[in-house]
């Protein structure tokens, strides 16, 4: 479903950020990625789904019906490309002024023509779909509300449900949770752990705590390379090779979800 | 007693300091009273028509009052406040409409292309440098006298001002719901729909209302000009010495201008409020 091979990414300043990355990722797989801060876990995220350009290496995608590099791709060809990749943004990131329903709605722009979706707006079936989204994840009774009126947790969760309505093959959720309580957060997660049976997940989290209970399969990343693939049962040596001498963060995150 | 040095010395450094500071504006100054002296010259300024001219305003005032209701009856005037209400109504909302692309072109968040972009600019920026004054005289060249040129002259006169400040809401907006709708796979026009407009439509919507109270002032003097309206009946009896009749259309205008203000106001506080509260 998801092949990275080798994918390089500089920083501005010249500095390798992530060396030869590669990886796969099947249908039904929820994959956890690791790693401290500022290693680029967001950055990997982003080129899988071309907002980030990797210099070298090659991000293929086989989702609808042949494999197909996204890194490269541009105008149209890209847009179709990332209709069925949806991505939840750190601190989910919704438009105010707009109500939930619309919100969620937006998730279809890729798959509707311009001039429709400008001139006459969205179908009554889309907006059928919108709810039945927002009721999977137990917030349909806040649909007409202003989307900057919602809980951190609440446009969380209508993230989700936008991601949704893309009718994905691939999620990516760069820190779905990170700025959640952790009963918002446990929340958010138990919405996402179902639909691993349609589409593979690629998270990025801050606590190995969460990768242990939800996560399928944890991926580590230390000074741009993987240096952990495997179960999502991290060890102590583990994260300790994943963190670097100091098992602080590690400490932290558990003792914080 | 010990101190003294110290202060005759501290004096001494104020002095030098102050002689420093006049020098170096004494230059500055004295081209700055030869150009006021020379620009009030140029004036005519003879404060003694103040004096003269006391009897003529006492005489103008005198005329003026009791103010000449009558003139309001004839349904002449009722037409001509419709017609400069119409022209500052109809030349805001076609100045709004050409904004509204203007600012869109204009912005470099929207606007990829450079040269689309700096067009778009450059139009807007002539557009202030023209004041409204040399758009109407112009216009009537072209399209003749009447309330007409006046809704065209309005309407070109409120890009500069709408069009700069749509753009640059435009610009300001927070990037980060553009980007997840693009990570979605939308369209640029779909951006912009879905992403950026929400964003800035009230604002949009609460500069076209104060442009539309700078208009109704612009639509009064451009009647004086030729751009018909109650501009044009003020004008045409200040022309005839019907002094009464001035104050009374004079009285008039003040309670529209007043009236429109409030009315815009209330629905700006409405918009903005509605923006900031909910």
């Amino acid at each position: 479903m998801l092949k990275l091979q080798k994918v390089s990414k500089k920083l501005p300043d010249g500095r390798m950020l992530l060396k030869n990355i590669s990886f796969e990722v099947q249908k039904g797989e929820f994959v956890g990625i690791v790693g401290e801060s500022g290693v680029g876990k967001t950055v990997l995220l982003r080129c899988i789904n071309g907002l980030t350009i990797p210099d070298s290496g090659d991000v293929i995608i086989n989702g609808e019906d042949r494999p197909q590099k996204i890194n490269g791709k541009k105008g149209r060809e890209l847009r179709m490309m990332r209709r069925r990749i949806a991505m939840i943004f750190q601190g989910s990131i919704l438009v105010k002024r707009l109500s939930v329903i619309e919100n969620v709605m937006t998730g279809k722009l890729g798959q509707i023509s311009t001039a429709r979706s400008i001139l006459y707006g969205f179908t009554d079936k889309e907006a059928a779909e919108a709810v039945e989204a927002l009721e999977k994840v137990g917030i349909a009774h806040l649909a007409h509300r202003r989307a900057e009126t919602l809980s951190g947790g609440e446009q969380q969760r209508v993230a989700i449900a936008r991601a949704m309505l893309q009718d994905p093959y691939l999620l990516l959720a760069d820190e779905p949770v990170s700025n959640l309580d952790p009963k918002n957060a446990e929340t958010v997660l138990e919405y996402m752990l179902p639909l691993t049976d349609r589409m593979a997940i690629i998270g990025v989290f801050h606590h190995p705590e969460i990768v242990r209970r939800y996560c399928s399969r944890a991926i580590g990343i230390k000074d741009g390379i993987v240096v952990y693939d495997g179960s999502p049962d991290l060890d102590q040596s583990v994260l300790q090779e994943i963190y670097g001498g100091g098992t602080e963060p590690a400490v932290k995150a558990v003792s914080c979800f | 007693m010990k101190f003294k040095a110290l202060l005759t010395g501290e004096r001494k450094k104020e002095e030098e300091r102050y002689r420093r500071y006049f020098e170096k504006y004494y230059g500055v100054g004295l081209v700055f009273a030869a150009l006021f002296f020379w620009s009030w010259r140029s004036l005519k300024i003879y404060p003694e028509l103040f004096l003269s001219g006391i009897p003529h305003f006492i005489k103008l005032v005198g005329e003026m009052i009791p103010p000449n209701w009558q003139v309001l009856t004839g349904g002449n005037v009722a037409m001509a406040v419709l017609e400069t209400l119409s022209m500052a109504f109809v030349g805001t909302v076609f100045g709004a409409i050409l904004s509204f692309f203007l600012g869109i072109f204009a912005a470099q968040n929207v606007t990829p292309a450079a040269p689309v972009r700096e067009l778009c600019r450059y139009i807007m920026a002539l557009e202030r440098a023209v004041p409204t004054l040399i758009i109407i005289l112009l216009l009537v060249v072209f399209i003749g006298l009447g309330p007409f040129a006046g809704m065209v002259a309005i309407a070109i006169g409120s890009v500069g001002m709408l069009g700069k400040l749509f753009a640059e809401a435009i610009e300001h907006v927070d990037p980060r719901p553009l980007e997840s709708l693009e990570a979605a796979g939308a369209t640029r026009l779909q951006l912009i729909r879905y992403a950026v407009l929400p964003q800035v439509i009230p604002s949009f919507i609460a500069n076209s209302l104060y442009r539309f109270d700078i208009n109704l002032r612009t639509a009064l003097f451009l009647g004086i000009v030729g751009g018909g309206g109650i501009g044009l009946n003020l004008h045409v009896a200040m022309s005839l010495f019907r002094y009464a009749d001035a104050l009374a259309i004079t009285v008039i205008v003040l309670l529209l201008i007043v009236t429109a203000e409030k009315f815009s106001d209330y629905l700006r506080k409405k918009i903005i409020g509605q923006e900031v509260l909910s």
